[in-house]
């Protein structure tokens, strides 16, 4: 709930000559409460719980099937819940139908109406609204400003490109200046380049703007990107809801370790608390600290540890006390520098970083270091070692 | 994402697993859509069911029965003893093959010309295609009456050039060139089709593999083309064996295929029960046709093609 | 997910399609260009000869029908206005025709509705019947409804030939509905609902108008068909009420004179400014979209 608030300004209420001064909104607080779905017989939604904050952009991350844009489609009134309810503001909306919501959706196809102008299909909803014709123009060409399309108002949908029937639909979400703004997989059918750069302004725009903003995405640069939070959504559940940082470089469970990026697995016993974390033993000798996800485990219990690449630091051991040789040497120096040692396997060039490949005790584990950094030489002997906010303790499952 | 959840697929999105309203907004599924649907479509359901399931199946019976009404096959066994109506059913099938055939020489040229023009070209070209539906068929066997005439402009071609004129009207020949006019455009849409959809890289393709331009065309544009193919033959020949009224008038008295013998037995003979069994069984025996021509170019086709 | 510009460019340019432009090489190229545009020319002079020769030889001052006219002449059309029978016989075709377009439009987009979106019993049944409906000859329709109607006690009235009709132009008008809805992107009626309409708005504003094309064109079929159609006229009417084709058909048996040919210029006429009122309103490419029936 923490980043959420972190977009609300201090503007007042919203006016019509500007469209982008409802930042500082106060409504659209979402609450999802024991959502339950099932399609086909398969059921694809299976208990999701949630509450967004006014103004809060959040994704739904997760792969194909996981039962995001089910959820996105109950909040936006176009499936009904099997149990559970979904209330805005603290009014309970799970059985109106999507006509008598306030939510402005923008589809993975754009689903613009293609009989209409960008400008009829901009004020189709002010239309709906019973607006006069006039003051329907009036705010469609401010919106059109709004997304950067000042003058396109007569054409066509068939006469723009993908970025600007995006922009056209997402105006079309906002002029009704609604409760939420639902975005299901909105940048997936554009060119990479153009998906950086819509979703950059989408962001900006939801900063300006200030309307609660459900992302649905399979793509986790995007999630990382734009959102205030991000829930992790896997087999209808959601396994992580946190902000990207956290999400990134602690994730809860195998599934977003995995799914978010490349991951350190290595598996060990926990071995009390430190003062910034939790130590954990791998290997049966060597410490190594890392946060853990929710309680903190009992000493002894086995615990499964999660570190990014980026956060692991490689240094070569020092001359005492590698004299022994071997990586998976016996005693002490752990208590004293805590890390893992371990014998580099590999190097390999990235452009702007280099890979390093570190064999361990527990397996390989895999490090990126920094443009500049000192690349070890095949064979030397180093610990790998990473500050406790920057891994992950769970339970091993 | 969940197949079943896309929204663009439009299945599933009511809970109980079908498709929602027109509009989408009521995801309340008290009533089955299944009665919506049944609602929809029950006026169509209701023409058919009366004006034409009702009334064939009327006529099935009525082949079966004497014109007094009792039970009988003798109506079947008429036709198919009688070697004058064996010959009529053979000349009927023999003058559709000669349409379809037709049709398939003047039409893929055609369809393959139109297929490299723009499209306001094509949409021109087309109407010119389609304009033979669009006038009245009487109109138009007329016109053709005109032209084939023994005093007509072909004829006075052929005298022009000192040649004696063929005898082109109230003949296979007119009631074919007849015919081919018509059912032209029911060729040329299929292959249409069927040629837009092969992926225009395919002959570039070949022929940077060493292709000439003619094993192009016979070995990638013909047989991905055999499913345009198929359909229009399919419906050219079913429609030239059941046609009445162009062979009726360019065949005059001595062309006369089964729609007419349907004709004259019942307005003539008023031997209802006999049209009736004359009808099925063209119909039968265009079925049968029909379904092994389909089958058999299919198996040379290979299922890919028509996948 | 293509849908949404698959539906605007399935109406912009029906008939275009993404048919690559033979790579013309050289000489060659240009003389084969040539060839197939003479083959065109030919072709479309068959198409359109019947046609022009009616409407040459409509003008002849000849009493009887004769290509090239000799002379020209509006005299048969003159004719044509102290032949009021002809004039009853085109009013009762164009009321039964228009009857047939608009009746059929109505059932077959309720029907085209149903087919696409809902699951009822028979329901494939029903597309089945539609989609080979054509294979059963008109002929035998015209004699099965004729001792249908007997057999019902229901005298013969425009009413009777509108509903006999409709067997022939429904199919038509479904299937081409159905066309239209394969490229109507759901999603926009989903974007319609959640930008505040009510169903019955969602489906004025966004469903009719992608099958608005398809509709016009499927009316238009209905019109022409209706209009034109013999085979079942020949069963349905009464020697008091002949449609036009009937009327001329008959007319023929006995007849060889210029009139015949002024009514079938008269009626492609009729047929021309229905296909220019199309070009204007939706464009003819729709016309092509048809799978075709009978």
């Amino acid at each position: 709930m923490t980043a959420g608030t972190d977009t609300v300004g201090t503007e007042s209420a919203p006016t019509e000559a500007d469209p982008a001064a409802r930042a500082g909104s106060t409504r659209g607080r979402l609450v999802l409460k024991g959502i339950h779905k099932s399609l086909g017989g398969k059921e694809v939604v299976r208990g999701i719980d949630l509450t967004m904050e006014p103004g809060e952009f959040l994704t739904l991350l997760g792969p194909s099937g996981c039962g995001k844009s089910t959820t996105l489609n109950m909040v936006a009134g176009h499936l009904l819940p099997d149990s559970g309810a979904v209330e805005v503001d603290g009014r309970d909306i799970t059985r109106l139908p999507a006509n008598r919501r306030s939510m402005g959706m923008v589809f993975q196809s754009y689903a613009l109406f293609p009989h209409m102008t960008v400008a009829e299909n901009i004020a189709f909803g002010l239309r709906m609204r019973k607006v006069g014709a006039a003051r329907r123009s009036r705010r469609a060409a401010e919106f059109l400003e709004l997304v950067g399309l000042d003058g396109m108002g007569e054409r066509y949908p068939r006469q723009l490109s993908g970025g600007q029937r995006q922009r056209t639909a997402l105006a079309r979400a906002l002029i009704v200046e609604p409760d939420l703004l639902l975005l299901d997989e909105p940048f997936s059918n554009l060119d990479a380049q153009l998906r950086v750069r819509l979703r950059e302004e989408v962001g900006a725009l939801q900063r300006r703007v200030g309307t609660t903003t459900i992302l649905v995405t399979h793509d986790q640069d995007e999630a990382l990107a734009v959102s205030d939070r991000i829930a992790v959504m896997a087999e209808g559940a959601i396994h992580q809801l946190d902000v990207p940082e956290t999400v990134y470089l602690r994730p809860a469970t195998d599934f977003v370790a995995q799914f978010v990026g490349e991951v350190n697995v290595l598996d060990g016993t926990a071995a009390g608390a430190a003062a910034d974390g939790h130590r954990c033993r791998i290997g049966g000798t060597h410490l190594v600290t890392a946060t853990p996800v929710g309680t903190a485990p009992g000493d002894g219990e086995s615990v499964r540890l999660y570190v990014r690449p980026e956060a692991v630091r490689v240094r070569a051991l020092p001359e005492a006390v590698s004299g022994k040789g071997g990586p998976a040497t016996t005693s002490a120096p752990a208590a004293a520098e805590p890390g893992l040692p371990g014998t580099v396997e590999a190097t390999r060039f990235l452009g702007t970083r280099v890979r390093c490949v570190v064999a361990t005790a527990a397996g390989r584990v895999e490090a990126t270091l920094p443009f500049g950094a000192e690349v070890p030489g095949l064979g030397e002997e180093v610990i790998c070692a990473w500050q406790a906010q920057h891994a992950s303790l769970t339970a091993r499952p | 994402m969940a197949g079943s959840a896309r929204v663009a697929d439009g299945q599933a999105l009511t809970p109980d697993g079908s498709a929602p309203a027109p509009g989408g907004s009521r995801p309340v599924a008290k009533r089955g859509p299944w009665r919506t649907g049944l609602l929809l479509a029950s006026p169509a359901i209701a023409v058919f069911a009366l004006l034409f399931i009702a009334p064939l199946f009327m006529l099935v019976y009525n082949s079966f029965r004497t014109q007094a009404g009792a039970p009988t096959l003798h109506n079947y066994t008429r036709f198919l003893g009688d070697s004058f109506y064996r010959d009529v059913l053979w000349h009927t099938l023999w003058i559709g093959a000669l349409t379809t055939l037709g049709c398939l020489v003047v039409g893929y040229p055609f369809a393959v010309y139109l297929r490299g023009r723009s499209p306001r070209a094509r949409n021109y070209l087309s109407l010119v295609l389609l304009s033979p539906l669009l006038i009245s068929m009487v109109t138009r066997a007329y016109g053709w009456l005109v032209l084939l005439g023994p005093k007509g402009p072909i004829a006075d071609g052929f005298q022009a050039m000192g040649l004696e004129a063929p005898k082109m009207l109230y003949n296979d020949t007119a009631v074919v060139i007849g015919m081919v006019h018509v059912m032209l455009a029911y060729m040329v849409l299929p292959l249409m089709g069927s040629l837009d959809r092969i992926d225009p890289a395919l002959t570039p393709a070949a022929k940077g593999l060493g292709a000439s331009g003619w094993t192009c065309f016979w070995r990638i544009t013909v047989p991905l083309s055999l499913p345009g193919m198929l359909a229009g033959s399919l419906i050219v020949f079913s429609l030239t064996v059941s046609s009445f009224v162009t062979p009726a008038i360019l065949g005059g008295p001595t062309v006369k295929l089964m729609p007419y013998f349907v004709y004259t037995e019942a307005t003539s003979n008023l031997n209802w029960p006999y049209a009736a069994a004359i009808g099925f069984v063209l119909i039968v025996v265009t079925t049968i046709l029909t379904a092994v021509y389909a089958r058999l170019l299919r198996g040379r086709g290979g299922k890919e093609v028509f996948a | 997910m293509t849908t949404a510009r698959e539906a605007e460019t399935a109406t912009a340019t029906e008939a275009s399609g993404a048919s690559g432009k033979p790579i013309a090489a050289g000489v060659g190229g240009r003389a084969r260009r040539l060839l197939g545009a003479v083959f065109a020319a030919l072709v479309g002079l068959f198409l359109l000869a019947p046609v022009l020769v009616t409407i040459a030889s409509s003008l002849t001052t000849t009493s009887y029908v004769t290509f090239p006219p000799k002379g020209l002449t509006l005299h048969w059309y003159a004719e044509l206005l102290n032949r009021p029978e002809f004039l009853d016989s085109f009013l009762l075709s164009i009321g039964v025709a228009a009857g047939a377009a608009v009746v059929s439009s109505a059932l077959g987009l309720a029907a085209g509705l149903a087919i696409h979106r809902y699951p009822f019993p028979g329901k494939a049944v029903l597309d089945r019947l539609f989609s080979s409906a054509f294979a059963v000859p008109t002929i035998v329709l015209g004699i099965g409804l004729l001792q249908w109607y007997a057999q019902l006690g229901m005298a013969s009235s425009p009413l009777t030939l509108l509903l006999a009709h409709l067997v022939l132009t429904v199919p038509y008008t479904v299937r081409l509905v159905l066309a239209g809805l394969a490229g109507l992107d759901r999603s926009a009626e989903l974007a319609a609902a959640g930008l505040g309409a009510k169903a019955p708005r969602v489906f004025w504003h966004v469903t009719l108008p992608a099958v608005r094309g398809p509709l016009i064109a499927g009316a238009f079929f209905a019109l022409i068909t209706s209009f034109d159609d013999l085979t079942i006229a020949l069963f349905v009417v009464t020697t008091d009420m002949q449609t036009l084709p009937v009327r001329i058909f008959n007319y023929l048996q006995y007849n060889y004179d210029p009139t015949v040919t002024a009514v079938g210029t008269v009626m492609v006429l009729f047929a021309a400014v229905a296909v220019v009122i199309i070009e204007r309103v939706v464009g003819v490419a729709h016309l092509f979209g048809a799978d075709p029936e009978n």
